[in-house]
Formats: C-alpha cells, sequence, structure tokens
C-alpha cells in the first residue's frame, strides 16, 4: 500500500529545518518525508483492527514535524519510520466508519495495571507513551508501529476508537479530533464572565470559538485573527469581538474597561488561549491577560524565548493544553471529550471548515496549502483517500 | 508690509464664481500634504475666495482703542480694573488660527494690552485659562507661540496660566439650566472672577460670540445638549449662526452666564485670508494669474513632494505659518462685539454663488482645526471635507439635496497615538459596526465619553477627550443626510480608510466624476470650492 | 564593576575592633584653594578666562563694558561687587575686567553649590579662581579667607546679594562685602551687569545667544562705577548702604540714560533694584525684558 512515511535521516531533516525556515512547507520537498510502497503495518495483538482511511487532515503539529521545526523533546517518544497523520476518519472492515483518538495510551500499550493518568480516565496525561508492547509513540502518527493516517491503512485499538453517526459527513468527521483538541482548551480554564480571547484563528482558534460560545461562559469572546476570511468564520461561529492581531490590546482595553501602563494593561482578559504557540503569540498573550489570569497555550510551541517578568508580577498562570481526556459537563457529569467534539461538530457545521482535499500524490502541494492555508483563505487541508485503491 | 503691497491689499478683489470653458487652465485642487491640477469639465463653476484685504496698519493701537472704547453696553476695560478684585483671561486654543500664524500672535497683543491696563490698575489676582473645551492641551510651545514669551514666563511659573479642565469636579460649577433644560457648567475660576476677559480669533463665522466661553470652558455634560445629531443635522449652516441650531443653543446658554451675573468682556479679532507664506504663494493666486516664479515654485514644490519620503513632508507643511494679519479688533459686550465682527469677516470671505451643483468637488489642505501639529487621520478628512467646507455656506448648500460631494486627500489609515487615542479605537471598533451617526451616538458614545482611560489621558496627557471623535462624525451629519446615499467619494485615498467610513474610493477625478453620474445622472453641473483661503458662499 | 587592589596595592580595610577618626571634611567651605593661586594654576586659568571663556561670553552676548576708564590710576586690591541673577555673571565680569585686576583675582562663589565634591571644587578653582563662600551661615573661615587674601594683593569679586535673583529683580545686599572692605581697607568698585537673564536665567540649563548680531536686541552691558573708599565715620552697614545704592544707580542709568539717572540719583529718587511690591506677575511685568518699543510695527521675516 503507499502512505507517505517518515524516515529518520539526520541530513535530510537538516536540509528540511533550513527549507521549512525559508518557506513553511518547503520541507516536504527536500525532507524525509516521500511517498513510498510498504506492507500495511501488522496487527500487534488482540483488540486492534484494521483501519482504512477516508479523509486525514493535516495539522499545525504535523507541518512543524515536516519542515523540521518541532522539539527535540519529542525524540523519546516518536519511533522511526513512522507515518504522519492523526486527524482520521477511516472505515473499518466491516465498513462503518470511524473516527480515531490518537492517543496511544496504557489501554492500548496493553499495560495493566494502567498508570495514574488512564486509570482516572485522563488519557491525555498517560505516563506510559514509551512503554508496553508498543514501540514508543505518543500518537498514532508517531509510531512505527501503527501506522498512520497518511496511507492507505493503519492500526487501531478498539479503545481508540468512535464510531461515526450516518449523519455526519466525512469532512465533519475529520475535525473531530481537532475539535476535541480545542474543546479541552475551550474547557481547561472557565472563564465565567469577564472577557475571553482566543489567539490566532486558524483550525484550532476557530474551533475553540465554537467550543467556547457552545460549551462554557466565556464573557465577552474576543477573537483575533490575522486574515480576512478566519475573521468573517469567527464572527459566524460565535466569537463577539473579531479584531486584527494590531488591533487586539485596543479592544480589549475598551471591552474590560482598563486602563494602560507603558505596553501592559492594568486589567485584561480572564482568559487567553494561544492557539499559535510562538515566542510573539506568548508574549502578546502575557499583554492581553489581566492579573492572576490564565493563559492557555493550546498551539504547540517549541523553544520560545519569553520575558516573564509580567507573569511573576501579575501572577498569571500559563497552562499547557495538549490533546483530549475527558471533560466536566456544563450540566455536571463528566464524558469523554471526543463525544462532547462529535455533537459539537454537528452543532456548529465545523466540517465547513474543510476547505481542500489532496490526493495522495500530491502531498508537496497539500503541505504546502495548509502550510499558507490563512493567506490562502484556507483553514483545514487534508488528504482524500477515498479513491485510493486498496493493495 | 510695503506701501506697494499695502496698496495692493487695499484694492483686493473680492471672491467670485469662474465659469469653466475650454481656455481654463488646470485648477489647483489640494490633496493633503500635497496638491495635483486638474482639469474640470467645461461648463463647471469655480468658487474662488476673495484677496487677503489690507490688515491694520498699527494693531497695537486699534486693540488699545477697541479696549477703551468698547462696544454695546459695556465701560471701557479700564474702568472695569480695579486692585484687589480677580481677573480672568480667557482665550482660543491651538486650534485657531489655521495654519498657526506668525508671532506675535492676535492673542499676545490683546493679553499683553490687557495686562498693561491691569498692572496700570495694580490688579494682582489674574488668572489666564486657555478655553480648550474638550480639545487636547496645549505644548509649551504652543502657549508660548499663542500668548508670547513675556506673558508665559510671567505667569506660568507661578501655575496662573491654567489649561481648562473639563473632567476636574473641584474646578467646576453648575451655572444653571436655560429655558429648554440644557444644562450650563463652567470652569470655577471663570464663574467665580470678577471679569472674565475672552481674547478670540474669529477665524471663520461659525466661531465667537457666546460660542467662546459656551464651548471652551465648559463640560461634555453642556456640551452634548448641542453637539449632538439632532441639532447639527439642523444647523444650517454651521456659518450661519442666526439659522444654526449649533449657535442658538450656545446663545441660550450665554444669556444665561450674563443672567447669572457673569461678566464677560469679549475682545474678537478677524484676519485676513494671506494664507499662505511666500514659497507657497501659487496656493492662494488664481491659476491664469501665476507668475513664471509661481509656475516654477509649483512645479518645484510639486516635484520634492512626490519624491521626499512621508516622514520629511509633515514637518514641513506643520511648520507653516501664514503671513494673516489682524484686519479688525473689537471689544465689549458679547453679541454687539459678534455682530461687528461677523460683518468684518463676512466683508473678507462671503462670495455669491447663483443656484446648486449636482456635484460639489474640494481640495481638502494638511490642516484642520484638530490636527495642528500631528496627524490627519480619516475622521479628520470626513470632518475638514463633510464638517466644515460643505458647511461653508449661507442660504443653502451650494450642492443640491441628494447630490455627491468628491474630496481629494490620500486619508491614510494613520493616527498619532499621543493626540487622538479614542479615535484609534472609534475608527476600528466603531465604524467597522456601523457608519449611521445616530446608531452610533445612541450604542457607543455614552462608553467613550466615561472611559477612564481616555478620561486620565485627557488630563494629563496631550490627547483629545474620549468623546471628540463622535463630535468629529457628527460634524457631518448635516452633509449625509443632505447627499445621496453612498454620495461621498475620496478621490486619492487609501481605500480601506475610505470604504471604513462607508465612502468610495476612485483614484482620479475623472472616476469620480463618472462614480457620480451613477447617482445624479449624466453631465452633472459641478462646482468646485477652491478652499483654502477660506470663503462662505452666499448660495441663492 | 571595580575590584579592589588587594593591600598593599589598594588602600586598606579598617579592622572593626579599633575606633576611627572620622576624615577632615575636604569638600565645601574646607576645600583648600591655596593650589589654584600657585603659578602652574595661575598660567592655566589666565589661558581659561581669556581664550575660552572670553571668546565665549562674546559669541553669547556681545558684551559691552563701561566705565572703565573710572578705574583709572586705581591699584590694587579691590573689591567688584556687581548684581546678580545668572550664571554667566562670573565668566562675563571677570573676562570684563582691565587685565591688571583680571589675572590676579578671586571670586568668592557658594560653598555648597560650586564645592560639593572634590572634582567639581577643583574645575571651580581652576577655571575661575573661586574661594569658597559659606552663605547661609557667617562662617569666620571664608571671612578670614577673603581678607587674608586681600591683604596679600589678590583683587575678590564678590556677588553682595548672595546668590541670583530668581525673578529678574534685585535681592537686599548682605554685609560681607562692606564688613570686608572695612576690615582691610580696601576699595570697593559698584558693577552692574544686565541682560545676562536673557542669555541664561536661574533654572535653565542651557544658554540663548542675544545681540545686534543675532537680532535679538541689545546684547550684555558691564557698568563699572566710581570707586568708593569707606569714610572716617562709615560702619559696615553704611557703607554697606552707599554701595547698594551706586549699583542701584547704574541700574537706573542702563535702563535710562546717565543724567537723568544721576539726576535720580542726586535727588534720592533712584528706583529700588528690588521692584515692586505687587504679585509675582506684576513684578515680572515690570521687568523691561521683551518688551517691544510701543508703536512700532515688528519687522516680518
Amino acid at each position: 500500500m503507499r502512505a507517505l512515511r517518515f524516515e529518520r535521516s539526520l541530513p535530510r531533516y537538516a536540509a528540511a529545518r533550513v527549507a521549512g525556515s525559508l518557506a513553511p512547507g518547503a520541507g516536504a520537498r527536500v525532507g524525509p518525508l516521500e511517498l513510498v510502497d510498504v506492507d500495511p503495518p501488522a496487527l500487534p495483538g488482540p483488540g486492534w483492527q484494521r483501519v482504512r482511511p477516508r479523509l486525514a487532515g493535516i495539522c499545525g503539529s504535523d507541518l512543524a514535524t515536516v519542515d523540521g521545526r518541532s522539539s527535540r523533546y519529542f525524540e523519546p517518544v516518536v519511533s522511526f519510520p513512522f507515518v504522519p497523520g492523526h486527524e482520521v476518519v477511516g472505515a473499518l472492515e466491516d465498513g462503518s466508519r470511524v473516527v480515531l483518538e490518537a492517543v496511544l495510551a496504557c489501554a492500548a500499550r496493553g499495560v495493566d495495571p494502567p498508570c495514574r493518568g488512564c486509570a482516572a480516565g485522563d488519557t491525555d496525561r498517560c505516563e506510559r507513551l514509551a512503554f508496553g508492547h508498543l514501540e514508543p509513540g505518543l500518537q498514532t502518527g508517531y509510531c512505527t508501529a501503527t501506522g498512520g493516517g497518511w496511507s492507505e491503512g493503519l492500526v487501531a485499538h478498539a479503545s481508540q476508537l468512535h464510531l461515526v453517526p450516518d449523519a455526519l459527513s466525512d469532512e465533519a468527521a475529520v475535525m473531530v479530533e481537532p475539535t476535541a483538541c480545542a474543546v479541552h482548551a475551550a474547557l481547561a480554564a472557565p472563564a465565567a464572565g469577564g472577557v475571553t480571547a482566543v489567539l490566532g484563528c486558524g483550525t484550532l482558534g476557530l474551533c475553540a470559538v465554537a467550543g467556547l460560545r457552545r460549551l462554557a461562559t466565556p464573557g465577552t469572546l474576543v477573537a483575533v485573527a490575522k486574515h480576512p476570511d478566519q475573521r468573517r468564520l469567527a464572527a459566524e461561529l460565535g466569537a463577539d469581538v473579531v479584531v486584527a492581531p494590531a488591533e487586539a490590546q485596543r479592544a480589549i482595553r475598551r471591552a474590560t474597561g482598563s486602563l494602560q501602563v507603558g505596553a501592559h494593561l492594568t486589567g485584561g482578559a480572564e482568559v487567553v488561549l494561544d492557539c499559535l504557540g510562538s515566542s510573539a503569540s506568548l508574549a502578546e498573550s502575557l499583554r492581553l491577560v489581566r492579573p492572576g489570569g490564565v493563559v492557555v497555550l493550546v498551539g504547540m510551541p517549541a523553544s520560545v524565548t519569553v520575558d516573564l517578568t509580567s507573569l511573576w508580577q501579575r501572577q498569571v498562570r500559563i497552562q499547557g493544553s495538549y490533546a483530549y481526556g475527558r471533560e466536566a459537563r456544563p450540566d455536571g457529569g463528566e464524558a469523554r471529550t471526543f463525544a462532547m467534539a462529535l455533537d459539537l461538530v454537528a452543532e456548529a457545521d465545523l466540517g465547513r471548515l474543510v476547505s481542500a482535499f489532496y490526493p495522495l500524490a500530491s502531498y508537496r502541494e497539500a503541505i504546502d496549502h495548509a502550510a499558507n492555508a490563512g493567506r490562502r483563505g484556507a483553514v483545514k487541508v487534508a488528504f482524500d483517500l477515498r479513491g485510493e485503491r486498496g493493495r | 508690509m510695503s506701501p506697494l503691497e499695502r496698496g495692493a491689499r487695499a484694492l483686493a478683489r473680492p471672491g467670485f464664481v469662474l465659469e469653466v470653458d475650454r481656455s481654463t487652465p488646470p485648477v489647483l485642487f489640494h490633496a493633503g500634504e500635497g496638491f495635483r491640477l486638474e482639469r474640470l469639465p467645461v461648463g463647471s463653476r469655480v468658487v474662488y475666495p476673495g484677496e487677503p484685504r489690507a490688515p491694520l496698519a498699527d494693531p497695537d493701537a486699534a486693540v488699545r482703542h477697541a479696549l477703551e472704547h468698547p462696544l454695546g453696553e459695556c465701560e471701557p476695560l479700564s474702568a472695569l480694573l480695579r486692585p484687589g478684585m480677580r481677573l480672568t483671561i480667557a482665550f482660543d486654543d491651538v486650534s485657531l488660527p489655521l495654519p498657526p500664524m506668525r508671532r506675535p500672535d492676535n492673542r499676545q497683543r490683546v493679553i499683553e494690552a490687557v495686562l498693561d491696563l491691569a498692572a496700570g490698575a495694580g490688579v494682582d489676582d489674574v488668572v489666564l485659562i486657555a478655553a480648550l473645551g474638550l480639545h487636547r492641551r496645549m505644548t509649551e510651545a504652543e502657549l508660548r507661540h499663542a500668548i508670547g514669551d513675556r506673558v508665559y514666563d510671567a505667569f506660568a511659573p507661578d501655575g496662573r496660566l491654567t489649561q481648562h479642565d473639563a473632567e476636574d469636579p473641584e474646578n467646576l460649577v453648575v451655572v444653571g439650566h436655560t429655558d429648554e433644560g440644557e444644562l450650563v457648567e463652567l470652569n470655577r475660576r471663570a464663574a467665580e472672577s470678577d471679569l472674565l476677559v475672552y481674547v478670540n480669533i474669529n477665524l471663520v463665522a461659525m466661531d465667537g460670540g457666546h460660542k467662546s466661553t459656551g464651548c471652551g470652558l465648559t463640560t461634555y455634560a453642556s456640551l452634548r445638549h448641542h453637539h449632538n445629531v439632532h441639532t447639527l443635522e439642523q444647523s444650517r449652516s454651521l456659518m450661519d449662526h442666526p439659522r444654526s441650531a449649533l449657535h442658538r443653543s450656545n446663545w441660550r446658554m450665554g444669556r444665561l452666564l450674563a443672567d447669572a451675573g457673569i461678566k464677560v468682556f469679549q475682545v474678537e479679532t478677524t484676519l485676513n485670508t494671506d494664507t499662505f507664506p511666500r514659497p507657497f504663494s501659487f496656493l492662494q493666486t488664481r491659476e491664469w494669474e501665476w507668475s513664471a516664479r509661481e509656475r516654477a515654485s509649483y512645479l518645484a514644490t510639486k516635484r520634492a513632494l512626490d519624491l521626499a519620503p512621508g516622514g520629511l513632508v509633515r514637518p514641513v507643511f506643520q511648520r507653516i505659518e501664514a503671513p494673516h494679519a489682524m484686519t479688525s479688533v473689537q471689544a465689549g459686550e458679547v453679541e454687539a462685539v459678534h455682530a461687528a465682527t461677523l460683518a468684518e469677516v463676512f466683508r473678507q470671505q462671503a462670495v455669491a454663488v447663483e443656484g446648486q451643483a449636482d456635484v460639489l468637488t474640494m481640495g481638502l489642505p494638511y490642516i484642520c482645526p484638530y490636527n495642528v501639529n500631528s496627524v490627519m487621520n480619516p475622521l479628520l478628512v470626513m470632518c475638514l471635507g463633510l464638517g466644515y467646507f460643505f458647511n461653508l455656506y449661507r442660504g443653502r448648500p451650494l450642492v443640491r439635496e441628494g447630490g455627491v460631494v468628491i474630496m481629494t486627500h490620500p486619508t491614510p489609515w494613520e493616527f498619532h497615538p499621543v493626540h487622538h487615542p479614542s479615535y484609534i479605537d472609534f475608527f476600528e471598533q466603531v465604524l467597522s459596526q456601523t457608519t449611521d451617526p445616530a446608531e452610533i451616538e445612541a450604542k457607543y458614545e455614552a462608553d467613550f465619553a466615561t472611559d477612564e482611560w481616555y478620561r486620565h489621558l485627557y488630563r494629563t496627557s496631550y490627547a483629545y477627550h474620549g468623546v471628540h471623535p463622535f463630535y468629529m462624525w457628527y460634524w457631518g451629519a448635516h452633509a449625509l443626510d443632505h447627499l445621496a446615499p453612498g454620495g461621498v467619494i475620496i478621490v486619492g485615498g487609501d481605500p480601506r480608510a475610505v470604504r471604513r467610513m462607508g465612502f468610495k474610493p476612485a483614484s482620479t477625478l475623472r472616476d469620480g466624476l463618472e462614480m457620480a453620474e451613477d447617482i445624479v445622472g449624466r453631465d452633472p453641473a459641478v462646482t468646485h470650492l477652491h478652499c483654502p483661503p477660506l470663503l462662505v458662499a452666499d448660495v441663492t | 564593576m571595580r575590584v579592589r587592589p588587594p593591600f598593599p596595592l589598594g588602600p586598606p580595610t579598617w579592622p572593626t575592633g579599633v575606633p576611627r577618626r572620622p576624615d577632615p571634611p575636604r569638600t565645601g567651605v574646607h576645600y583648600d584653594t591655596a593650589w589654584s593661586r600657585r603659578l602652574p594654576a595661575r598660567l592655566a586659568r589666565a589661558l581659561v578666562v581669556d581664550d575660552v571663556l572670553r571668546p565665549a561670553v562674546r559669541l553669547l552676548g556681545w558684551p559691552r563694558v563701561e566705565g572703565v576708564e573710572r578705574l583709572e590710576g586705581l591699584a590694587g586690591p579691590v573689591i567688584f561687587a556687581p548684581n546678580h541673577s545668572s550664571h554667566l555673571d562670573t565668566p562675563l565680569v571677570l573676562t570684563s575686567l582691565p587685565e591688571r585686576f583680571r589675572h590676579k583675582a578671586v571670586v568668592a562663589a557658594a560653598a555648597d553649590y560650586f564645592f560639593p565634591s572634590r572634582a567639581r571644587a577643583a574645575v571651580s578653582a581652576l577655571a575661575i579662581g573661586a574661594i569658597p563662600m559659606e552663605r547661609t551661615r557667617v562662617n569666620r573661615a571664608s571671612a578670614d579667607l577673603a581678607a587674608d587674601l586681600l591683604g596679600r594683593g589678590w583683587n575678590l569679586v564678590i556677588f553682595p546679594e548672595g546668590g541670583r535673583s530668581p525673578d529678574g529683580w534685585g535681592q537686599d545686599f548682605r554685609g560681607g562685602v562692606a564688613y570686608l572692605a572695612l576690615r582691610c581697607g580696601v576699595a570697593v568698585v559698584p558693577v552692574h551687569v544686565s541682560g545676562t537673564r536673557r542669555v541664561l536665567r536661574r533654572g535653565r540649563a542651557l544658554p540663548t545667544p542675544v545681540g545686534e548680531p543675532y537680532g535679538r536686541g541689545p546684547g550684555l552691558r558691564v557698568r563699572f562705577d566710581q570707586p568708593l573708599r569707606p569714610a572716617p565715620e562709615d560702619n559696615a552697614r553704611r557703607f554697606g548702604a552707599r554701595i547698594e545704592s551706586a549699583v542701584a544707580a547704574l541700574a537706573d542709568e542702563a535702563s535710562s540714560d546717565w543724567w537723568s539717572a544721576r539726576c535720580r540719583a542726586a535727588a534720592g529718587r533712584t528706583p529700588a533694584m528690588t521692584g515692586p511690591v505687587a504679585a509675582p506677575w506684576r513684578r515680572a511685568w515690570a521687568l523691561d525684558e521683551g518688551r517691544r518699543p510701543a508703536g512700532t510695527a515688528p519687522p516680518w521675516p
């Protein structure tokens, strides 16, 4: 079968890094990512099933990997060679459609008794990512044993699979995984009034806006988006105020009635969701959050340099938000994030955020489009594998 | 001034209306910090201002004379001054005159004459107030320019030169309510003085009279009674005070002040329209009378402006000091003085125009009352064009109802962050939601007027009050009401900024006229307002 | 970051147990200026005064010096008593003195302002030959030093007002000048300086040049009067009053003309240098600075 495979090759990785720093997405042309013919992955054990991907999305973390920008932190929890792709809607052998919780936790790894995180249901906090009978890999899409979404076949454990209702289209289904990340972030730090700001309106930011509006109490929801199409979608999905990045601090100043001292506001937003994860966005988040507020870091960062003096003096918390697990529901009780995401995708019609499809063979164009999505008026770019003939 | 120049001024020709034909040369249009020569269609009319009238030969003597021979029921100033009294002298702020005049300013002459009398009478308790209303505070350099170094150095070190603070509860008093329930609040020092001398420069017919104290020394709570959409839509025009609802309100407030026992000795001065110094004299000469030197001057200046980077051009323009000079001064009781002043203003500025046009074109200069030593942001472009220039009429507007206005100005999306902080938020956050003045007034004005940060900047920095951008928008409410929907076109402006204001951008005048034809029909009657220098059109 | 070199290269630290005498004060009034009156320093100062201060003062104010002929035949030592409104007064007076006085003169300068640190004290002593004078209290040391120097032939420039005028009008004269003149038996030359306040007034840091060549009105003026010697029956107070009225007469002369000033002086109607008793603005208004001559139109550029 055909798959996009990421090899362990230091020189090509270095080339990808250089190319990626010159033009986003250019790492796909010179880097370790290649379209190859391979045998489908073997089933690692009982409870595992074959999944044939129908649509597989390209995520910001995939782009960072392809361009050589991801942190060295991931080296021990990734096994080479791997097939990227963790945003998957696929078909089981019996034809039913499923979406994938990509995290490879204790259940998938056959670790018994499960670690503390998995025992409580917080699979995002699994402490056994490199253990068990599976190769190291924090998610499907970073593990050599499981395969990944950017191929014609992968294997998944029953604990990872969720059935997709018939009424939900493939486009909507492929948005479930990123929506789950966004829901997890939206519920990470409840705002209860005041102002909530979402910095960056790519896929994660827009899904976060939808999640905040429907599942939380964000108060006045301010979305900061660089591109006009993003701004339009943010307003449609429920943001109260949509601004360009240069206007963000002024809009938050007026929405919160703060004063200004130097470059900082005296007040600010209760919660700021940083869906970009760069030094600049983190610095901006610290400028927008009020004393005692929370910055939720949703976008995957790498090594960033930030002046933390304002964090110290204003007693601000920075909290990371990774993947998904379980959530406290707004009406009490608990639910899996994925289940809430399935509902949210249908309710907010998040399938419309899928902007373009590409076959595997056009992976360079696909990655280029995804890397420049904002500027080109797109949000989510996905591989369309429904036309591929399995072998 | 040389006798030759003085003779020429004495024969100053009045303004007139030119009918454009094939031999008419292209006409000069101001366009912010630049200008263009445009060919108007045959049959258009161009309204030219009058030439500058002769200034007073001895302005200081005229000032002294005016103080001793007041108009209306009023004693001479020397009789009103006695030792032990509390004297307050209020003066117009940096928004007048335009462009700033060469030293000595009219205010300096008048204030020095008043202080000479006060010193002779042994008055110790004297305070000077810059009557800026909700405008920004003046810098030291601007104050020194307006009132002179001698006055500044005698009063500023002791804190006896103050700037009106409309948000200082301890220095404001409620004087009362007019018959129509309008609240009148006044600067405390001004209200509690034995005599308030107001020193004004009546640049246009809108200024002066009871509007001086009514706007310059009051608060937002008082101003909202006449600085609102309804009143401004009923002010037709702002230069014609009997027909202006804004002025009627100010007159009611002024009479209330008089009835409350606040004695105002009004000193009003007028200027001729000698607006541009020698290197820019082509800007106030009729195009067919440009000498070879003026033509060369125009070409050289245009080339230099086109080549120079923006940062170098602005200081050149902002440093222009106009040679306009005092043409009259009168003092005494407010209404009598103002009647005499207005007669002089109209003698210089009135131009008779027959009939209205379908399309009114105007070239907007680089300066308006609210961007002296500052940046002309898009809101000020709108205010200057639709607020001031549109209102330079008596009788009927220059353009018919349902007509179109075409303005030339680069309209950069640029704001001065210190002078106009509330303007930035208004442009970004309010205009992106709606451009309808009534809706803006209802939904947003209260928020901006009471915002603590804007209040802090107004009181301690050099910022216009939080509500001021709203007034800029309301100033054009009469025009927006009168013109056709979508009937405002800005030629040469930044398209994003122009569209944000709900207007249409065009790249050339010809394109603008074609866009106007879509609204008013083919072959429209076009009138061009060749201003500055200032004029007032008496439209029949 | 200065690292102390270890003893004996650097100074030693004092052990805790041993009592330590406080160092004698060496700044302010206690600064020893004797070195600045020895030949090398005097040569350097002559260079500074003649080749640096003189051109600088000329560039800043185009000074006119009047009354030098009244000093003809006067042999030193002499006390010069000018009015004081600006830091520019000292270089102006020094550079206006005839040469025989100029190169053997000391200037009494405020100890707290000109001698606060050893570095600044050294500059004051070298550049203008300053000696520290206590101005808040009567200090025997400064008076003795001044008397001693006068006795040894040094001329003294001292401002009887004690400090610069805050508003342009004169302050009351202090008694030190008359006392010194009586004690040492030397003549006092009243001096009037005008225009320095327009160049550099109290409270400003940067000078603004004045003078005809710049089109900024009249330049600086220095006027010397006849030297005054104490009469046998004069005490310090009466002599001091004579000095003060002589300077006031010079001020009157500067603002009007010599003859009317003489007439007024003779009639005892010389206007006081301390100005009118009125509100600060009226005192400022009555100063002649910046006044345009009434009735003439200023030249348009």
